[in-house]
C-alpha cells in the first residue's frame, strides 16, 4: 500500500494520541515515594489498658532508635463517635504514647482529630476520657475540623481532587503519628493507620462526614491524603480491637496487640494478619505498598514477635470475605435486626 | 455587657470576622454565629461581622466556609438567618435565597436516586426526600438540610412561592425520613447494613429546630423527648448550647439547662472555639431576646 501524505498523518495522529492514552494509564499516579528497602514493625502484647502500657510503649520505641528531640509530634488517633470502647482508639494508649514522645525529646506533642461523623469534637473527648491526659502544658489537643487550613497540591492523583485543604497544625508538625484503632470497616474492609488519615481532612471544609472523599472513592482518597501527609510512625490499639461491622457498629475483639512501625504500610499490613486478613487483598494497603512503604514481609523486620494468623480471624461483612488469608475459616459478622 | 460578650469581642479579627480558634482566617460559621450572639449586646461590633459576611459573598449568593476558600458552602443557610434576624440587606438576601433554592444534595439527580433505589442498598433512606450537602457534589445530611430549612422559611415567611415551598416540603420530608429510629438524629442516614444508628445531639437539636412550626406528630416528639432525657447529662457546650435552643421553641423549660450551661463556661476563657462560644451566648439568652432560629407561622 503506497503511503500518501494523508495517511501518513492520519497513522502518525493516531499513534500519537494512542501513545498518550497509554502513557495516562501506565504512568503512575503518585509523585512521591517514602519507600525504604526495609521497614521494622514490633507487635507487643497488652492485655488491657493501664498505667504499664506507658513502659511498654517508651521501651517499644526505643527499638526503632527515633530522633524526636526538639520535634513537634503530632499524634493523630480515631476518634470518631461519643461511643465506648472499642469504637475510639483508646485515651490511656494516646496519654502514653504523648508522655512517652516527651521523654524522648519531642519539644511538644499535639493530639488532633476531626472527627468524621459528630461534629461536636468536645463531647468525644469527654466520653473517650482524654482531658485527664491533658494536663501537661506541653500535651495539647487541636480540633482540625475547625483548625487554620491552607489549600494544598496533593502528590497523587488516585481521587481526581488534585488538592485538599488541610490543616496548620498537621501541615507543621515535623513527626506524624497515626495511632489508629484495629477494626473492620464496612465500606474500606478495614480502618488502619492509612484510612485513620481521614480524619486530618477538615470538616468545616468538607462535611461531617467527609463526604466528598467518599464520593472521590475511600481507597483513592486515602493514597492520595497520605502521599500528601507522609505519616512517620504508627501506633495502632489492637488490645481491644473492633470485628464486624465497622467502624462504628461492630463487636468488640480481644486482640491483645500493640503494633508500633515506622511504615504505614508495613503497619497496616501487619494488622491484616494480625486480623487473619491478606494486605494484598485491601487495595489501598496494596496500592500504598508501590509508594507509601512495604507490605511484603520479606521487606519488614520484626522487632519482636512474629504477626501470627489468628485462629478465627476478625469477622467481617459478607462483601467482604474475600479479605481472608487463605487457610482462614470464614466467620460471618454478627447479624441484628432493626 | 455580659462577661462572655466581652470575650468575643475581644477575639474579633481585623477584618471584622472570627476564626473558629486562634488564627487570623474568618470563619463563615463561626462569623454567623458571633454576629447573631452579639445583635443586641454590641450592635456596633455585629455590624462590623456583617459587613465581613457580605465581603464574602460570591457572585451566586452563596457563602464560602472560610476567608480564601472560594466554593460554594453549607454555611451559606446560617449567613441567611443571621441576616434575616436583622430584616436587612434585602439583595444578599435574595442572592442566598435563590442559590439555597437551587442547591441540592448530590441524590437529587436521577441518576443516582436510580442506583440508591436498585444498587446501592447498604444504606436505608428514600432518595426521593434530598436536602442539602455540606460541599455542592455530595450527598444531603442532616445539618445543612436544617439550618436551610429553617433559613428559607424565615426568608419567604410573608410570600413562600411554588419553587421554594417545594425545596422546604422536600428538606422537612428528608428529615423526617432520615429519622432515627429511637427518635433524633444521626448526621446523616438511620439505618447502616441493617444497624439503626444511635442520634446525635447536636444534629437531633437543629433537625427539631427546622420543624419547629410543622405539625407536632408523634415522631417529633419521640425526638424531642429523647433530646430532653439527653440533655440533662450532656456536659458538651456545643450540644448543651443547641439542646436549650431546640428546647426553648419548643416551649419547654431550660433554666436548669442554662445554669449548667454557665458554670460550665465561667468567663469563658477556656472556651477556645469562637463558634461554640457564640453558640453558648445564644443560648444564655434564650428569652431575653429574639431567637435567631425562630420559623414565624
Amino acid at each position: 500500500m503506497k503511503l500518501d501524505r494523508r495517511r501518513f498523518f492520519g497513522s502518525a495522529v493516531g499513534a500519537a494520541a494512542s501513545a498518550g492514552v497509554a502513557a495516562k494509564w501506565t504512568r503512575p499516579k503518585y509523585s512521591v515515594s517514602y519507600q525504604r528497602p526495609l521497614s521494622s514493625v514490633a507487635v507487643l502484647n497488652a492485655n488491657v489498658y493501664s498505667e504499664k502500657l506507658e513502659s511498654l510503649i517508651l521501651d517499644g520505641l526505643r527499638l526503632f532508635r527515633l530522633d524526636v528531640a526538639g520535634k513537634s509530634v503530632l499524634l493523630k488517633p480515631n476518634l470518631v463517635e461519643d461511643l465506648p470502647e472499642p469504637v475510639n482508639t483508646n485515651s490511656t494508649l494516646i496519654g502514653a504514647a504523648a508522655r512517652c514522645f516527651l521523654h524522648l525529646g519531642a519539644a511538644r506533642v499535639t493530639i488532633s482529630e476531626g472527627p468524621g461523623h459528630q461534629r461536636d469534637t468536645e463531647l468525644i473527648v469527654q466520653t473517650a476520657g482524654l482531658e485527664t491526659h491533658l494536663v501537661d502544658r506541653r500535651i495539647k489537643f487541636v480540633d482540625l475540623n475547625r483548625d487554620e487550613l491552607e489549600r494544598v497540591p496533593l502528590k497523587a492523583s488516585y481521587s481526581g481532587l488534585h488538592e485538599l485543604w488541610l490543616p496548620r497544625a498537621v501541615l507543621a508538625s515535623s513527626f506524624i503519628v497515626s495511632m489508629p484503632k484495629i477494626k473492620t470497616h464496612h465500606w474500606a474492609g478495614v480502618t488502619l493507620s492509612l484510612k485513620n488519615m481521614f480524619g486530618i481532612v477538615p470538616g468545616t471544609k468538607y462535611g461531617w462526614p467527609k463526604n466528598l472523599l467518599h464520593w472521590s472513592g475511600i481507597h483513592e482518597s486515602i493514597l492520595d491524603i497520605c502521599a500528601t501527609v507522609p505519616i512517620h510512625f504508627v501506633i495502632a490499639d489492637g488490645i481491644i480491637a473492633m470485628e464486624g461491622n465497622g467502624p462504628l457498629q461492630g463487636d468488640a475483639r480481644q486482640l491483645g496487640k500493640i503494633v508500633l512501625a515506622d511504615d504505614p504500610v508495613a503497619a497496616d499490613a501487619t494488622c491484616a494478619r494480625l486480623m487473619g486478613f491478606d494486605p494484598l487483598q485491601v487495595r489501598h494497603i496494596s496500592e500504598g505498598s508501590r509508594f507509601l512503604g512495604n507490605l511484603h514481609e520479606n521487606r519488614i523486620t520484626m522487632l519482636g514477635e512474629e504477626a501470627t494468623t489468628p485462629l478465627r480471624p476478625f469477622s467481617v461483612q459478607p462483601e467482604f470475605q474475600y479479605l481472608l488469608a487463605s487457610g482462614t475459616q470464614p466467620v460471618p459478622a454478627r447479624q441484628r435486626s432493626d | 455587657m455580659n462577661i462572655l460578650g466581652q470575650t468575643l469581642i475581644t477575639r474579633r479579627l481585623s477584618s471584622g470576622g472570627w476564626s473558629y480558634l486562634a488564627s487570623n482566617q474568618t470563619s463563615v460559621e463561626a462569623t454567623a454565629l458571633s454576629v447573631m450572639a452579639l445583635s443586641t449586646e454590641s450592635v456596633a461590633t455585629a455590624r462590623l461581622g456583617i459587613a465581613q459576611l457580605l465581603r464574602l459573598q460570591r457572585r451566586d449568593g452563596a457563602w464560602p466556609a472560610f476567608v480564601g476558600d472560594t466554593e460554594a458552602s453549607w454555611t451559606t443557610a446560617l449567613v441567611l438567618c443571621a441576616l434575616n434576624a436583622t430584616g436587612e440587606f434585602g439583595s444578599a438576601r435574595e442572592n442566598a435565597f435563590h442559590w439555597l433554592v437551587s442547591e441540592r444534595g448530590r441524590e437529587g439527580h436521577w441518576f443516582w436516586r436510580w442506583k440508591f433505589k436498585t444498587v446501592d442498598r447498604n444504606v436505608r433512606f428514600d432518595p426521593e426526600k434530598y436536602g442539602w450537602p455540606w460541599a455542592s457534589g455530595s450527598a444531603s445530611w442532616v445539618i445543612p438540610t436544617a439550618f436551610s430549612t429553617i433559613a428559607l422559611k424565615q426568608y419567604t415567611v410573608c410570600n413562600r412561592l411554588e419553587a421554594s415551598e417545594k425545596r422546604i416540603k422536600l428538606g422537612v420530608e428528608m428529615l423526617l425520613d432520615r429519622m432515627c429510629v429511637a427518635g433524633g438524629w444521626n448526621c446523616g442516614n438511620s439505618v447502616v447494613y441493617g444497624v439503626p444508628l444511635r442520634p446525635h445531639v447536636e444534629a437531633t437539636a437543629i433537625a427539631l429546630l427546622a420543624l419547629q412550626d410543622e405539625h407536632r406528630s408523634a415522631v417529633i416528639d419521640k425526638s424531642l423527648d429523647w433530646l430532653k432525657r439527653r440533655a440533662v447529662s450532656v456536659d458538651a457546650i456545643t450540644s448543651l448550647a443547641w439542646s436549650i435552643l431546640s428546647l426553648f421553641v419548643y416551649q419547654e423549660p431550660v433554666e436548669g439547662l442554662k445554669n449548667r450551661l454557665a458554670i460550665l463556661m465561667g468567663d469563658g476563657k477556656k472556651i477556645q472555639d469562637n463558634a461554640t462560644l457564640a453558640t453558648a451566648i445564644l443560648a444564655l439568652n434564650c428569652g431575653e431576646m429574639i431567637h435567631p432560629f425562630v420559623i414565624l407561622r
